[in-house]
């Protein structure tokens, strides 16, 4: 299990989440020397990636030189992005050299298999396309489209909302920095298999990228029974079969926009959500969940129709209603629009996991453990905001990875068991 | 003591005697709504075609014939492995019974879609072959894959309706649940114009045209459309489809090339506003409920063994009932279907009073879509939904007979 190995990549955090304000707003500014050195390097790195191919291929290790020239070069472009995207605080060194607060760690050059060396252009294809999730195409599409954000990527709008947040708090919240940390994470192990500094695919597990992750007790969160196995068969056609669940949740969210209206008013006028509307809206979300799930093949079996609780191995937690604070939810709308921005984001991650999944699940017959992880990541985000939206909790979604608390009594309702009658 | 009914005089029996009976008297009178046509005289097709091309379409003809009864003997073979086997695929549901025998249904779909693919595409092969399709087999396969979603739609809400019912009704459930699919045959025929992708308005000389079929054959509001579809083939076609408000008549922009004559393209229209005038898309739904009900009773009687259709094991089974039940009725259906056919062309005739420029397109129609003008019989049994192109020219002349004084 990846969870138990020490990866050869590995990202160091240490950064406080103190961000000194002046240098946030010019941060882009700071920012432009580095870019520009890193451009140099990635230039030279180019090369250097060529001949370490080429000397890899032919002797089975990487050498010393190379290896050591290009872990620098990875670590500087994470210090780089780390520092662009406020992930870390700090000027980086020119240099790449260790002991920045969002750092990597890579291991001395070990023998890689020949083959993955020699296909190895064509093995990084999907963990590119997957990076693109992360750090955006660099082009935006437009609004009639349907486009938008989804063209910036997931750091890029972490970064964006996180200025705002650290120039008007001093510090920038952990859920964000750890979302961007995810991100670099999973960009240094994709460069460092690129220019075959190790032969490890990258692992887009959010569990095992940043180290010890915190555990909160969102009043949304999402636990897991699932077992990885998917249907090569329902995988197949997974698009198809799901249609009729679209079609049903479409009519149910529009019976939820109404519930959610008529939630907003009462839980501004009671300070707490009725139990009727609470139960009804959790009931949805856990549906949306499930079927999104089954749809992105983070889940594998066909989900019912009805929202159950614990009828789902990908499942969600909803705690029970609790009084809310009457301004946040007056201004619910307004204040959901950065957690919108980023769970759109996690959208495009989702459907990339989804696309990369599909092949993945039809010739193994599994899904890969970090890409179930991280859609159940995306999912669990975009449960958390429709939690906040539809007024089911005030409690604002978490950015980042997390660990919840194992539960305390165990709750027979969320006992999953596969079941078909 | 009281005697034990005989088996002939139990409610039950007398109940289904007089369905039967209810049946076949509707049957009739569906039957005879649609005018029933003259017979022409006896033709040799190779007064209007060549000796070579009625070799020609005939090899061609047969090919499809083939690959279709392959596609439909495998289709059979899949559905038996999956009435047998496919229950075990319940495991991939968390769902409840209903939702799990959707899961089954469309897993069912899939299947045989998979299974008739290659067929799909030699079809495909052999219609590139002889320049009457232009379509690539990737999007051929793409596009088939994708209308597979449509059929999952379906399948999935009949599976939520009858075994929905089957929960409560039990053994009956059959009986609300015709009613039910009768709904969304009429529903579906509403909008099914709505559903045809790529089209437009006709305009020009060929909408005044029908504008004026139109009140010769007694209608009025008629929607005129253009599909286009020469990007996939080059074989032309016309459809009269909807219901009230939305009757329209879509032409393939195929026949408005100028390899058909206004004329030509006269008689079509005609024979497409003679569906609009006789009501033929609701009779066709009306044929459709006199079929569904036999089928219904059947898939109750076989799935019983199953535990009936409220369970999600007895989904595959009633798959492969309906499913040959559909094939065993298809020459029934065929015969309805030649039958409204022909009284269209009848009815357009009667509108255009032009038997040869009927007879020039139906020879024009064959050339075009490399279709036998006098296929087997067995063939037409089968797979005829049309009279064959020789009947239909026969039927000018008998046209023409009638109207002498």
């Amino acid at each position: 299990m990846d969870r138990a190995e020490r990866r050869p990549v590995r990202l160091v955090v240490s950064d406080d989440l103190r961000r000194g304000r002046g240098s946030v707003f010019f941060r882009l500014w700071f920012a432009i020397p580095f870019l520009f050195w890193l451009t140099l390097w990635g230039v030279a790195a180019f090369f250097a990636a060529v001949a370490n191919w080429f000397a890899t291929l032919f002797s089975g290790t990487s050498p010393q030189v190379l290896h050591g020239f290009l872990a620098r070069f990875v670590r500087f472009a994470v210090h780089t992005y780390a520092y662009l995207y406020l992930a870390a605080e700090p000027l980086p060194g020119f240099g790449g050299r260790a002991g920045y607060p969002i750092d990597v760690e890579i291991d001395p050059p070990v023998r890689q298999n020949r083959w993955k060396v020699g296909f190895r252009l064509v093995l990084v294809v999907p963990a590119l396309f997957l990076l693109v999730a992360f750090f955006g195409s660099g082009t935006t599409t437009s609004a009639s489209s349907g486009g938008g954000v989804n063209g910036l990527g997931l750091l890029v709008v972490a970064a964006f909302l996180g200025w705002f947040f650290a120039l008007v708090r001093g510090r920038l919240p952990r859920g964000l920095r750890d979302l961007i940390a995810y991100g670099l994470s999973y960009a240094a192990q994709t460069w460092a298999y690129l220019t075959l500094l190790t032969d490890r695919y990258p692992s887009s597990d959010p569990l095992i990228a940043i180290g010890p992750l915190p555990v909160r007790e969102d009043p949304v969160r999402l636990e897991s029974s699932d077992d990885l196995r998917r249907s090569r068969l329902t995988v197949f056609f997974r698009a198809l079969l799901a249609i009729p669940h679209l079609i049903w949740l479409v009519l149910w969210g529009i019976a939820a926009l109404l519930a959610a209206i008529g939630n907003w008013f009462a839980t501004l006028f009671t300070g707490t959500s009725p139990a009727g509307l609470h139960r009804f809206l959790a009931a949805y979300m856990r549906y949306q969940l499930h079927v999104f799930a089954y749809l992105y093949l983070v889940g594998n079996p066909f989900p019912g129709f009805t929202g159950e609780r614990g009828s789902y191995p990908i499942e969600l937690r909803i705690a029970e209603r609790a009084p809310q604070n009457r301004w946040t939810v007056g201004f619910r709308i307004i204040l959901a629009l950065p957690a919108l921005l980023i769970g759109n984001a996690y959208g495009t991650l989702v459907f990339t996991i989804a696309v990369l999944g599909w092949f993945a699940a039809l010739f193994t017959g599994t899904m890969p453990l970090g890409l179930r992880n991280a859609g159940a990541l995306a999912l669990r985000y975009g449960a958390q905001v429709n939690g906040y939206l539809f007024m089911v909790t005030d409690a604002y979604p978490y950015g980042g990875p997390n660990v919840a608390p194992p539960p305390l009594t165990a709750d027979p309702a969320f006992a999953y068991s596969p079941r078909g009658a | 003591m009281r005697r034990p009914a005989s088996r002939l005089a139990r409610p039950s029996t007398l109940v289904l005697l007089a369905g039967v009976a209810l049946w076949l008297w509707a049957a009739y009178a569906l039957w005879h709504s649609t005018a029933s046509v003259p017979e022409g005289p006896s033709l040799s097709p190779h007064r209007f075609f060549s000796a070579s091309f009625l070799e020609r379409s005939s090899s061609y003809e047969r090919f499809l014939v083939v690959d279709g009864l392959l596609a439909s003997l495998t289709l059979l073979v899949v559905l038996a492995v999956y009435a047998r086997r496919g229950q075990r695929l319940m495991r991939e549901s968390a769902a409840g019974r209903v939702g799990t025998g959707m899961l089954l249904g469309m897993l069912g779909f899939a299947v045989v879609w998979l299974a008739e693919l290659p067929f799909g595409l030699v079809g495909v092969w052999w219609q590139r072959d002889h320049g009457v399709s232009h379509q690539g087999y990737l999007e051929w396969a793409v596009e088939s894959f994708l209308g597979l979603g449509g059929s999952f739609l379906f399948i999935a809400a009949a599976l939520a309706i009858a075994m929905g019912l089957a929960g409560p009704l039990r053994r009956w459930w059959w009986i609300a649940a015709v009613p039910a699919f009768i709904g969304l045959a009429l529903l579906f025929a509403f909008l099914s114009p709505y559903l045809v992708p790529s089209t437009s308005p006709l305009r020009g000389p060929h909408l005044a045209e029908a504008r004026a079929l139109e009140r010769r054959e007694g209608v009025e509001g008629t929607r005129f459309a253009v599909e286009d579809v020469d990007r996939f083939t080059t074989a032309p076609n016309a459809e009269a489809t909807g219901l009230g408000p939305t009757r329209t008549v879509i032409l393939w922009n195929t026949l408005l090339s100028d390899d058909f004559s206004r004329a030509e393209v006269r008689a079509v229209l005609g024979h497409e506003i003679a569906h609009i005038a006789h009501e033929d898309p609701l009779k066709q739904v009306g044929w459709l409920a006199l079929f569904l009900i036999p089928a219904a009773g059947l898939i109750e009687l076989f799935t019983r063994r199953r535990g009936g259709m409220a369970r999600p094991e007895a989904v595959p089974v009633a798959l492969l009932v309906l499913v040959a039940f559909q094939l065993l009725a298809t020459p029934m259906f065929n015969l309805v279907t030649r039958r409204i056919e022909a009284s269209a062309d009848w009815s357009s005739l009667e509108a255009t009073h032009e038997p040869a420029v009927a007879r020039a397109m139906f020879r024009r129609l064959s050339t075009t879509s490399h279709g036998s003008p006098d296929p087997p019989g067995w063939t037409a049994l089968l797979y005829g939904s049309h009279p064959t192109i020789m009947q239909r020219i026969e039927m000018t002349y008998a046209w023409e007979r009638a109207r002498r004084p």
